[in-house]
């Protein structure tokens, strides 16, 4: 699966740079497909970093972001909490910018910033006003070019780094069980351990660590940038190639490891967490890669059952049986390996017991009753609004092409994915939920003192 | 010897070749320093249509091109301070009962309907307006506004439905009740709003029981009327088509007229007050002061919006510089201004270790001093204005914030001008004007707030602190601490 995944990767960066020499400056790739507004990807030639512009002029304000295709997924064992580090790191300072030049330089201006760290990317957002573009290119192009790391620099960070850590262990209570269930739906080491880093291997973590995980994936060729809002295209492309073209390539990244076989049967376990009030327990699937067809219908699918107080597992939980307390969850992505996950809090263990019976008749329900039509319509009218909301202001505008350019190494025009999400049919439901809702079901129930 | 030299050659060569060849060592020169900005682009700020109906009901419409949500927002120009003095907490149950149920529909038909049209919908209780936000497909217009029309002309106020918003309202409240931030900052309003019809909107969660089915529909009868309200929309809208649906929803709403409560601006403290209020075994202590200011359509807020800035509106401010990156008291410290229709409220709020509550307030306080009584330099001041004028068009890019702005913008009267001349008023702003300016806020004698721990907060004042009031969480007054 992953091999093909690279292939896939490798041969659209070919594409891209056969399409680039075609013309001097750039590539433009994207003529026929209809957007819902202008947007053209690029590619620098010397370093191959990727490039996305849209155009929005409706206000003096751009958003630009700088994603990396790195997360914990990628940490060795022993080395875990490294991606998450370099994210505090990479406001530490760098050859030209000083430790709280990047902060005062944002703040100053007006701006907004913020960085978030998954399991399978990394990502530096920051929002503007469109005079000060220049500024952010200086900032993050400095940044990926020649970070600060040094002995104490690394050290603070990992300090801050173990006190959230605490912090997180303190005020969640049902931690250690997300972690453990994680495990379990997730089989394979890098895929489910958490992005905080163990509290050893963080402590343990040298200054040789964190430079060979930088220079190995904070490099132009593992990076999109992603500008949108007030811009002049051909300015900002100068821009660009003023502030990135000669931070040099770095070496190809390490493929990651495989993605474990899938699990065949159902899987129980119980866990207690000890300073937690209410039972409960997590409750999940294995699902098909996101690049799969399959994954429209399950989209849709995540709706019914767990959208908003009207789908059918919230209202029957919390509304009509109320046998949950608390009840969260849908369908989360980590590259190439999807699962759908609930959370499901109860009074005691006889409630829990009632409220999984409840999730397994809803899931054959899927499988025996086509959905009605106004109940679909429903289910795909809110899924198309929380889609269309995703692009329609520059700052998420700006996140969604990182983000989904990180995943899928496409750009991704939205309107004909989301045309692909309402084509979903009654049928297509019945026929993935017999697919996919088996036996292979994963159960992680939670006992408490 | 020769050996050497050649050795040196060679060096010296490399060396060369390293600073004029390799892109790894040299260095561009535009990377030393962040480039010059540009000039400040114009803004041109959305304009709002209005239209008006002969009940009253004014309309404003924003144009928002390729833009396939509209979001539907209803101003009622009555909020929190309107409940009756006995009766708090009236304006948000009647507010969050509107929803449950209207002419033909009952509450999960609303809820059905709302999902229906890919929405969302939300009520927020300010203490001088109330304001109802719905955002939806855009080709479910007519649906959304005979929704939006129901509940605000034809709802139908059940016991039970009322019984299940009070329950929700009750664990809102009773869910923060340990929250430090939440108790801090709502015993600074009850000090600072004491006997001002503000002080309803910090009401408690024991409250709500007293509030009766007769006594929703009679504050919903007196406030929900067209001329006490205004319907914002903004999407791809248009304006005569609107108009005309919005008469057809919204004519036959009766109007009637209304008196808003009248009552003059909460007064300032003009001596420190410290109040004190236990949260056993809390590992930090939480520190809220404050003092009551102009309110916002006075010419002089513009100010103590650039003080606040110096003092606390971001990391880099004065207060988060010397009370976390110097001192170490503190793992966060800031400023901020509240807007209100008669008044603004000027606070301060940091997290401190406990066992350095008094140093933390010397320093506070210290801090504010030097705004108020030494010239702030120039360059701090030209730093303080660029964040306001930088963060203006970020604050209203999204529909949900542009539309709130707007909304204060009509509760607190602040007029057009606001908008169009926001920019310019920051700018004319110089060190002198603050300084003329600053002492006024009285800041300087505010009312204070601590919540912590009392074995260690409370034992180490009697230096600079001499009195301290002590509250329980709710706000009822338990007695004084005097120290010597």
């Amino acid at each position: 699966m992953n091999k093909d995944h690279r292939l896939k990767e490798k041969f659209i960066i070919l594409c891209l740079a056969l399409l680039f020499l075609g013309s001097i400056l750039s590539i433009k790739a994207q003529d026929k497909k209809d957007f819902p507004f202008p947007v053209t990807p690029y590619i620098l030639e010397e370093n191959g970093l990727h490039v996305i512009l849209s155009e929005d002029q409706s206000l003096p304000v751009v958003s630009v972001v700088v994603a990396y295709d790195v997360g914990s997924i990628n940490e060795p064992p022993g080395k875990t909490g490294l991606a998450y580090l370099m994210e505090k790191l990479m406001f530490q300072g760098s050859e030209n910018v000083n430790r709280m030049q990047h902060m005062s330089l944002i703040n100053k201006v007006g701006g907004e910033f913020n960085a978030t760290t998954t399991e399978d990317k990394t990502i530096f957002f920051q929002r503007v006003p469109s005079n000060q573009l220049a500024q952010v290119l200086w900032l993050e192009s400095d940044r990926m070019r020649s970070l600060q790391i040094s002995a104490s620099n690394v050290e603070q960070a990992k300090q801050a780094l173990i006190e959230e850590l605490n912090r997180m262990k303190e005020s969640e209570p049902y931690l250690r069980s997300f972690w453990r269930f994680d495990q379990l739906l997730y089989s394979s080491f890098a895929y489910s351990h958490p992005v905080a880093g163990d509290e050893e291997d963080v402590k343990n973590l040298t200054v040789q660590d964190v430079t060979d995980f930088y220079r190995t994936y904070y490099v132009p060729n593992n990076a999109v940038l992603t500008i949108v809002g007030k811009i002049d295209r051909e300015k900002t492309l100068e821009d660009v190639k003023k502030y990135f073209e000669t931070i040099p390539e770095g070496k190809e990244t390490p493929l990651l490891p495989f993605a474990s076989s899938p699990v065949k049967e159902t899987i129980v376990e119980s866990i207690e967490a000890p300073f937690a009030q209410s039972p409960g327990f997590l409750f999940g699937y294995r699902l098909p890669s996101p690049s799969s067809d399959d994954f429209y219908p399950l989209s849709i699918i995540e709706y019914i059952l767990l959208e908003g107080n009207t789908s059918r597992i919230r209202k029957r939980l919390l509304k009509r049986e109320r046998t949950a307390i608390q009840l969260s969850g849908g369908i989360e992505v980590r590259k190439e390996l999807a699962v759908l996950k609930l959370f499901v809090l109860n009074n005691n263990t006889l409630m829990a017991q009632r409220s999984k019976k409840a999730i397994f008749s809803e899931l054959h329900k899927l499988k025996t009753n086509y959905v009605p039509d106004e109940e679909l319509k429903k289910f795909k009218n809110m899924f198309k609004r929380n889609y269309i909301s995703k692009y329609t202001s520059s700052q998420a505008r700006a996140l969604f092409f990182s983000e989904t350019f990180i995943t899928r190494k496409i750009l991704l025009n939205p309107s004909e994915e989301l045309e692909k999400f309402l084509a979903v049919t009654p049928f297509d439901i019945v026929r993935v939920s017999h697919k996919y809702f088996t036996a292979s079901s994963i159960i992680l129930d939670i006992k408490t003192k | 010897m020769k050996a050497q030299n050649l050795r040196k050659i060679i060096v010296l060569f490399f060396l060369l070749l390293i600073s004029t060849d390799s892109p790894l060592f040299s260095q561009e020169r535009f990377r030393k320093t962040p480039p010059i900005p540009e000039p400040l682009p114009t803004l041109e700020l959305p304009e709002i249509h209005y239209r008006s109906l002969p009940n009253g009901f004014q309309i404003g419409m924003i144009q928002q091109e390729s833009h396939p949500i509209i979001s539907l927002n209803v101003i009622i120009f009555s909020g929190e301070s309107s409940s009756p003095q006995e009766l708090p907490g009236l304006a948000a149950l009647t507010a969050n009962s509107l929803i449950r149920g209207a002419a033909e529909m009952s509450s999960s038909q609303i809820e059905e309907r709302i999902d229906y049209m890919g929405g969302k919908f939300s009520m927020s209780i300010h203490p001088d307006f109330t304001l109802l936000s719905f955002t939806f497909l855009e080709e479910y217009l007519d649906r959304a506004l005979y929704l939006v029309s129901r509940m605000l002309i034809q709802p139908i106020l059940l016991k039970r439905e009322i019984d299940t918003v009070r329950t929700n309202l009750y664990y809102n409240l009773f869910n923060k009740r340990d929250d430090p931030d939440f108790i801090a900052e709502r015993q600074l309003l009850r000090l600072l709003f004491k006997d001002h019809i503000y002080e309803r909107s910090v009401y408690n969660d024991d409250v709500l029981k007293f509030l009766t089915q007769d006594d929703i529909t009679s504050f919903f009868n007196t406030h929900y009327r067209p001329n006490n309200a205004e319907i914002v929309l903004a999407g791809n809208l248009d304006f005569d088509a609107i108009e005309r649906k919005v008469r057809r929803f919204f004519g036959t709403w009766p109007r009637k007229e209304i008196k808003h409560p009248t009552a003059p601006p909460p007064e300032p403290f003009n001596s420190t007050k410290v109040c004190f209020i236990e949260t056993p075994g809390a590992k930090d202590a939480t520190i809220h002061l404050g003092n009551v200011i102009v309110p916002p359509a006075h010419a002089d807020i513009f100010p103590p919006m650039v003080l606040n800035q110096v003092l606390g509106g971001t990391p880099n401010s004065r207060l988060f510089m010397n009370l976390r990156e110097s001192k170490g008291y503190a793992y966060d410290a800031s400023s901020e201004i509240e807007f209100y229709k008669d008044c603004s409220v000027f606070s301060i709020h940091a997290r401190v270790r406990p066992e350095v509550v008094e140093s933390s307030i010397q320093e506070i306080l210290k801090e504010i001093e030097s705004i108020t009584n030494e010239k702030i330099p120039g360059l701090e001041i030209e730093q303080a204005k660029s964040h306001l004028i930088g963060n203006f068009p970020l604050q209203i890019e999204t529909f949900d914030n542009l539309t709130s702005k707007l909304a204060e913008i009509k509760a607190f009267n602040l007029g057009d001008e606001h908008w169009e001349r926001y920019y310019e008023n920051i700018q004319l702003i110089t060190s002198e004007k603050l300084f003329e300016l600053a002492g006024k806020t009285l800041l300087s004698t505010p009312a204070i707030v601590i919540v912590g721990d009392q074995d260690i907060v409370l034992h180490q004042f009697g230096t600079f602190i001499k009195e301290v009031d002590i509250y329980n969480k709710k706000g009822i007054y338990l007695g004084t601490y005097k120290f010597e």
